[in-house]
């Protein structure tokens, strides 16, 4: 491919990506377009990437075909391989001939040229010091990567990585928003009972609180779930235990 | 830089909801500023205001479901109204006059939103007509995203089920006014939901605030069935 042709196939990369971070975007969306556009626009046969997973441990997340899921499965079960190594040391493993690399992981390299791939490249997906995934980019010819190639594919990493981070940083704020939803909608619940039991017992609300309080312990229940209970009525406050009983006594 | 040197002048290394507020409304050099929270496009409660009238701001919102915090949250777009006793637009016509009566002449909504995460918004007033400064939007909108981010920060550490207590500080939730509609839902033998339009109805016709028809009821002065 031309440089000049590339370079406008890059850039359009870019956008695209970009396009792509709205608010609620996919990350294995986003992750495939990586993995196609590197196939598309570097000088490689095929490309995939892992993501480490909460408990700690990578998962192939995204791949340009079928045969690079397989061999990164094979590398994830076998324990050794370029985006392993990539990912623990957070640097790049570059222009690795499949051929010779037999003593640094005999079995992935089998399994590699079984599928017909020649050499591989890893590179850390990473963001100030934190690594999350890795990007590997197979060849099944032979010859080294060009530098060049190498610097478009670790942009593209980067720009994913960063992607990914501002969209984790959002669901976790969507997760505390849901959250604190969920804790007011409890306490207005509860206040609604509460006004309920006052009006059915003649009860001041302290006293209604307690009444609801006491009966909601007495049959192991959150407090949340008897108030509800008395606001869809399937919970009569008359019908509440009195405080001094206790059912388990 | 200097909103977080604002947060912290008191010397409060926590920063409190309270001080949240005044700096919001400070740093948009404005009269006043409040903190709602909204779910479902109707507002929750507020979590700071700096004065009676950004009570009133809020207060009026929650009774009446229509104001400039609601539509900021349902828009997600910053809402400006640099002339509530002129507008460009005819809109909010329960809100404006008692809004107006109460000393607000500007008012401005900004959607509070991490993300996708749209928690509410905050609203700014002014005693005076006029538009916002391309400073003072700048700053707007920089001080919605750090009471957005204040708000999450402080429920991030609550237990499941629980507000935290930061954010409950100088909160309204409405609570007396969910008390009061689990009293009329019993008396009139409707739904919780249906109770607070009563009340709602209720506090609207005879010009009252939610909350004043709220405590008649809790405080048994006021029934809503005929016995």
């Amino acid at each position: 491919m031309e440089g000049s042709e590339r370079e406008v196939l890059l850039a359009r990369t870019f956008v695209e990506i970009v396009d792509t971070l709205v608010d609620d975007f996919d990350v294995v969306d986003l992750l495939t377009l990586v993995a196609d556009r590197c196939v598309e626009v570097l000088e490689v046969s095929a490309a995939g990437l892992m993501l480490v997973a909460p408990e700690g441990d990578l998962r192939v997340v995204a791949y340009s075909s079928e045969a690079v899921r397989a061999v990164e499965l094979f590398e994830l079960q076998s324990e050794e391989g370029p985006s392993l190594d990539a990912f623990s040391t957070g640097a790049p493993v570059v222009n690795q001939d499949l051929e010779r690399v037999n003593g640094r992981w005999p079995r992935f390299a089998s399994k590699a040229i079984g599928c017909d791939f020649r050499s591989v490249h890893a590179l850390p997906m990473r963001l100030r010091g934190v690594t999350i995934g890795a990007l590997s980019l197979f060849r099944t010819h032979e010859g080294a990567m060009e530098e060049s190639d190498v610097i478009a594919a670790q942009a593209l990493a980067d720009v994913a990585t960063v992607a990914i981070l501002h969209h984790r940083a959002a669901s976790e704020a969507q997760l505390v928003n849901e959250q604190l939803n969920h804790a007011l909608n409890s306490r207005i619940v509860i206040e609604q009972a509460k006004g309920v039991v006052a009006e059915a017992t003649g009860l001041d609300m302290e006293q209604a609180f307690n009444r609801l309080r006491h009966h909601a312990r007495n049959h192991n229940q959150r407090l949340v779930d008897a108030a509800r209970a008395v606001i869809d009525g399937t919970l009569k406050p008359e019908a509440f235990d009195l405080p001094g009983s206790s059912r388990r006594s | 830089m200097r909103v977080l040197s604002l947060l912290s002048a008191d010397g409060n290394t926590e920063p409190g909801t309270a001080r949240l507020c005044d700096v919001c409304a400070e740093v948009s050099a404005m009269s006043g500023a409040g903190i709602m929270l909204m779910a479902d496009n109707a507002p929750l409660g507020s979590v700071c205001t700096t004065n009676e009238v950004s009570v009133l701001i809020e207060e009026l919102q929650y009774t009446l479901g229509e104001g400039p915090c609601v539509d900021a949250h349902k828009s997600g777009r910053p809402v400006l109204e640099p002339d509530l006793a002129d507008p460009a637009t005819l809109r909010w016509l329960a809100f404006s006059p008692p809004a107006l009566a109460a000393g607000t002449r500007a008012v401005f909504g900004f959607p509070l939103q991490v993300g996708a995460a749209r928690l509410g918004a905050m609203n700014l007033y002014r005693d005076r007509p006029g538009r916002l400064s391309d400073d003072q939007h700048a700053d707007a909108l920089v001080m919605a995203d750090v009471a957005a981010q204040a708000v999450l920060a402080m429920q991030a550490n609550a237990p499941f089920d629980t507000v935290a207590r930061e954010l409950e500080a100088g909160a309204n939730f409405h609570l007396v006014e969910h008390q009061a509609s689990g009293m009329v839902a019993t008396q009139l033998g409707i739904s919780v939901g249906e109770a607070l339009v009563r009340l709602r109805a209720h506090a609207f016709s005879h010009d009252l605030a939610l909350i004043e028809v709220a405590e008649a009821v809790v405080a048994r002065q006021l029934r809503f069935d005929p016995s």
